[in-house]
């Protein structure tokens, strides 16, 4: 009965049914303009959230002797805590994985290690398949120690709160912003716009701000395949005359509120939710099957599995229609006030496995040049430890991953893990040396946006006299 | 009679194949011997019905129009608004009757608590060993208790106001510690319920002191800071119970619009350095027994579900400066916390910045103004005249009796719907939705605890919402949310709810509701955590009216207009509804156990729950 299915959706049932949900939603939008963005060949690029603020200085730890020596002179309780742990001291120097980047004459002796739950991407890092964005976050305008303390420089708003900074990191704007960089950079690749093409802006976890443009809209899928109506299945095979087929279809009018003419906008945004994901539903599940199996064993966690997915719907492009992709998934538990030492490995290492898992399905596509992935956090946090964890930050490092990275370099700054630095806000908090639109802009060059598509997306991009991390 | 056969297998297939979800929505979730069977609940007391209509008494300036239960829709509607569903009893029996009675009434109910449950769960779980951690049907029992007292407690308004609250003062069980500790949760739980009508200043002396809220927001064991190794306090509770607890994040005026600087833009209420000097105050707290830094077997008995200790020698001794305030040095935890609640408690952002916020849970995602600053004025003068002139609230700041009926009795709420403006209204709850079919079906076995689908609702393929475990203390969605892409986002309207709006999460509310709607508990099968025996029985509807009316299906949609909508089923799903429900034959009789009356009842009742008029109340 899957086969009847299909044929509905393709005939002219469903095509009515999406041209009238779709014109719904678009109607309340100002058009955009057509684009002039590249979208030769395919390209994807993959946000990978992490919720809570990663401890910058736990993920991307000094290692010359002397960096060491102070950093675990300022963290010592922390770290005696990490020696508690079943298996010791993850922390302790010798057994941090040291990273031999290119460009390790610009730090100066310094040197730098990854903690050894991120094997795989210190792996992908030395092979050159990986960079590190040091120190990057929101910023209005460069801003040094002195223009913070003295308030005159110009601050991103509500600095350090949870909700405003994703959304910050997502949007340049605090919570109830509606654009995400994401959703714009989608927008400009998206044919025959102002309609939406779903499948341009996917999203595994729910938050829909990134990928949200001015047509481009996340579309959520879950990690076992796109939601299905089991209700409205049952009708589909119950199917064996002209009356349980009148009964089907008027079912599944009812489940898409496709008469739905009400007035309230509310009701209304319901009605277009209802339509909308029923159809896309739909088309995802009869794209996805009878997919190959990756060779690649993802993890079983939530992330392992969002990444699987994604690799998955990567894998059925040419099915969907599409070109260029971006991808939202995510994975919370970083706001690491207390009990660092016992969450936070476990955190990276779901990261590690499942990235590393996500850029070997890749290669097993052969597209791992078209995919990059790039990891994002509300903020950095301190340096300072208020006994077993530590406190909201601003600045961190980030990780990009895929074969056409400008890998195993290190690009932004890695300030000094200690206090009273150029980029010091307090505790150690980081005052970013790099600006979120100084590292997205790589990353929509790559996608294929020209510079003024670039320019729109990312508005603040100018305060920073295009300087912008060549990392890809 | 060819036509009926084949009709009929419709019927049949649909029953046989639903009959599949089952399994898939029922599934094992874990490898632990079958818990006992815990003490069946005590059955509803029957709302004493009001006596004859009485009308409000004169003398007050109130119009007639805001009469609430002048008609079953009002009534319906009212009650919607301030409860978790209207049932059946509930349309005859207050219809025609005052609504003012009505919220005094509510006051005088003894609360539902949590606690008791889940201590005798705890007691009679067969896997729980005291000396380890708690079974994980126990720390699921939390969510049971709120889902026992949400259907079937008779202190509606209470119960109601208690999750309004939790999603304000949020405390989670995704929490991997606090899932450990269910009586902590419930503790928590019952903290909300006890003071839903008492003084906000109080609640949020108790939320403070409370062990969930330690936990949560990381300050018990919170000490002091040390200037030799450069410790500093945990600043978790400082920062939170600012911007999400009191006072918010920018100025705000007396109807909760931001005050706006010489620059056109929000002023903020507080910076990092205030942050820094509010977290000294939440230092030296601890489980009550003999150590802050405690091993669990030497705890008060009661002391992971009672209010927290000071440990006078982990408080911090420095000055704590914020938002203005100077704690001078040397002053004691108890004296601190007490005078920093007070700061919080009476900043001026503190009324209009929770009185949105009840707005939001109770009637409408984006209230107007002057509604705001209405409700805020109650908060303030701790006092509200209800609509037969009764004045009630304590005449203190912060009373929430008053505020609260102010949410509910204001003339924004009370104006007719086909009169309210395309911006009114809100996304009902997912967690509303299901309590509320419960509650209108009067699910006659309300054991949670034998219905695994209720243990954790949080997934996107069930409600994307479970009571008490929000994903962080942001709640399930945030009252400024506006969603990227609707109608509702380009008219600027924040609408909170529609966060939990997509894809994934329509589909999977549908197949939760469907699960219940079907009736689908009665194939369950025995697995290691629930008895087949005890779950067949659980949360089963009484269709019995529905299925009465199966055989007109414009009364039979038209009767569930009423007990569900109040009435505001839209032409058009009303025509959907008719055109399914007329296509399922009534009989078939080559097959003895088709029950075409029956799954009349239950398409109806998913269909009805499942259009948009009745996902959004206006």
């Amino acid at each position: 009965m899957a086969q009847s299915r299909r044929e509905f959706l393709l005939g002219a049932g469903g095509a009515g049914l999406s041209a009238a949900t779709m014109g719904t939603l678009s109607n309340a939008l100002t058009a955009f303009p057509a684009n002039a963005a590249d979208t030769s060949g395919y390209k994807a690029l993959v946000c990978l959230f992490l919720f809570g603020g990663l401890d910058n200085h736990d993920t991307v730890l000094p290692f010359d002797q002397a960096s060491y020596d102070r950093y675990a002179e300022i963290r010592g309780s922390l770290l005696s805590l990490y020696g508690n742990q079943p298996g010791g001291n993850s922390r302790a120097r010798d057994r941090l994985l040291p990273l031999t980047p290119t460009n390790a004459a610009s730090f100066g002796g310094r040197e730098f290690a990854l903690p050894e739950e991120m094997a795989g991407i210190h792996g992908l890092f030395q092979a050159g398949n990986a960079a590190i964005i040091g120190n990057v976050g929101p910023l209005i305008e460069p801003v040094t120690r002195t223009t913070f303390e003295n308030e005159s420089a110009l601050l991103p708003k509500r600095l350090f709160s949870h909700n405003d900074q994703q959304a910050t990191w997502m949007s340049n704007a605090p919570e109830g912003a509606q654009f995400g960089w994401g959703g714009l950079f989608a927008d400009n690749v998206l044919s025959g716009a102002p309609t939406t093409d779903p499948f341009s802006a996917i999203a595994t976890f729910n938050n829909s701000l990134f990928l949200s443009g001015q047509t481009a809209q996340a579309y959520q899928v879950s990690t076992g395949g796109a939601a299905e109506i089991e209700v409205l299945r049952r009708f589909e095979d119950g199917q064996f005359d002209a009356a349980s087929t009148q009964a089907f279809q008027a079912l599944r009018t009812h489940f898409a509120a496709a008469n739905y003419a009400g007035a309230n906008l509310i009701s209304r945004d319901v009605a277009a939710a209802l339509g909308t994901s029923l159809t896309t539903n739909e088309t995802y599940n009869t794209a996805i099957e009878g997919v190959a199996p990756f060779t690649t064993a993802f993890p079983e966690n939530f992330l392992g599995q969002q990444l699987s997915t994604v690799a998955q719907t990567i894998s059925v492009r040419d099915t969907l229609g599409v070109s260029r992709q971006i991808y939202f998934v995510g994975i919370g538990g970083f706001d690491t006030h207390s009990n660092q030492a016992q969450d936070l490995p476990g955190l990276l290492g779901q990261i590690d496995g499942a990235v590393s898992a996500f850029f070997a399905a890749m290669q097993e596509l052969g597209i791992e040049n078209d995919v990059t992935l790039f990891t994002a956090s509300d903020f950095g946090r301190t340096l300072a430890i208020n006994g077993d964890g530590t406190d909201h930050g601003w600045g961190g490092h980030h990780f990009v991953v895929g074969g056409a990275v400008a890998g195993q370099t290190i690009y932004g700054a890695l300030p000094v893990a200690d206090f009273n630095h150029a980029q010091d806000a307090g505790g150690g908090r980081l005052i970013p040396s790099l600006s979120v639109e100084q590292m997205a802009a790589p990353l929509g060059r790559w996608f294929g946006l020209n510079d003024s598509e670039i320019a729109a997306a990312l508005p603040g991009l100018a305060a920073f006299g295009g300087s912008e991390p060549g990392f890809i | 009679m060819i036509r009926q056969k084949k009709a009929g297998a419709l019927g049949k297939a649909l029953v046989a194949a639903i009959g599949a979800i089952a399994t898939v929505s029922c599934s094992d979730s874990g490898s632990d011997p079958a818990p006992s069977p815990v003490a069946t609940p005590a059955p509803t007391p029957a709302p004493s019905p009001a006596p004859a209509p009485t009308p409000p008494p004169g003398g007050t300036t109130q119009p007639e129009t805001i009469v609430a239960f002048a008609s079953v829709e009002s009534t319906g509607r009212f009650v919607t608004q301030a409860t978790f569903g209207p049932t059946e009893t509930d349309l005859t029996d207050l219809t025609g009757t005052s609504a003012s009675e009505w919220y005094r009434a509510e006051l005088t109910k003894a609360p539902s608590l949590a606690l008791p449950f889940v201590q005798a769960f705890i007691a009679e779980d067969e896997l729980n060993n005291p000396n380890q951690d708690f079974s994980f049907p126990a720390s699921n029992s939390p969510g049971m208790a709120f889902w026992r007292n949400a259907v079937t407690g008779d202190d509606q308004l209470r119960q109601r106001m208690a999750f309004a609250l939790s999603q304000i003062l949020v405390v989670s069980s995704a929490d991997d510690e606090l899932f450990g500790l269910p009586e902590t949760v419930a503790h928590y739980m019952d903290i909300l319920t006890r003071n839903a009508f008492g003084n906000y200043r109080d609640l949020l002396e108790e939320v403070t002191y409370s062990p969930a809220m330690g936990i949560y927001l990381t300050y018990l064991q919170n000490q002091a800071g040390d200037p030799f190794t450069g410790r500093v306090p945990d600043e978790n509770y400082a920062r939170e119970i600012m911007q999400l607890f009191t006072i918010g994040l920018v100025q705000l005026d007396a109807n909760g619009d931001p005050v706006l600087g010489a620059d056109g833009e929000p002023i903020e209420t507080y910076t990092n350095d205030d942050i820094t000097g509010l977290a000294r105050v939440f230092t030296g707290l601890s489980f009550g027994g003999p150590e802050f830094f405690f091993d669990f077997s030497t705890l008060d008995e009661d002391a992971l579900f009672s209010s927290m200790e000071i440990f006078p020698e982990f408080h911090s001794d420095l000055e704590k400066s914020f938002l203005g305030t100077t704690i001078p040095a040397n002053t004691d935890a108890a004296t601190s916390i007490d005078q920093a609640l007070d700061t919080l408690f009476n900043h001026p952002n503190m009324a209009p910045f929770l009185a949105r916020q009840l707005i939001q849970r109770f009637v409408t995602s984006d209230p107007t103004s002057a509604y705001v600053g209405r409700v805020a004025s109650a908060f303030e003068t701790g006092t509200f005249t209800l609509p037969d002139g009764v004045a009630v609230g304590t005449g203190e700041r912060g009373d929430l009796t008053a505020t609260l009926a102010a949410v509910l009795f204001d003339e924004d709420a009370r104006r007719d719907p086909a009169q309210q403006p395309n911006t009114f209204g809100k996304v009902r709850e997912p967690i509303m939705r299901f309590v509320h079919w419960a509650r209108a079906f009067d699910a006659t076995t309300v054991t949670p605890e034998f219905t695994l689908g209720l243990w954790d609702t949080s997934g996107s393929g069930e409600l994307l919402q479970h009571p008490y475990r929000s994903p962080s203390v942001f709640n399930f969605y945030r009252p400024g949310y506006v969603a990227p892409g609707t109608e509702s986002g380009a008219a600027g309207l924040t609408v909170p709810e529609l966060q939990l709006v997509n894809a994934s999460s329509i589909v999977g509310y549908v197949n939760f509701l469907s699960f219940f709607g079907f009736e689908l508990q009665q194939f369950a099968v025995d697995n290691d955590l629930v008895d087949a025996v005890d779950a067949v029985s659980s949360f089963r509807p009484d269709y019995s009216e529905e299925i009465a009316q199966a055989d007109d299906p414009e009364n039979l949609v038209d009767h569930l207009d009423e007990r569900l909508l109040y009435g505001r089923l839209s032409t058009e799903s009303r025509q959907g509804m008719i055109d399914v429900i007329s296509l399922i034959p009534l009989e078939n009789e080559f097959d003895p156990n088709y029950d075409g009356p029956r799954l009349r009842a239950q398409v109806a009742v998913v269909m009805a729950m499942t259009t948009p008029d009745y996902l959004v109340q206006h």
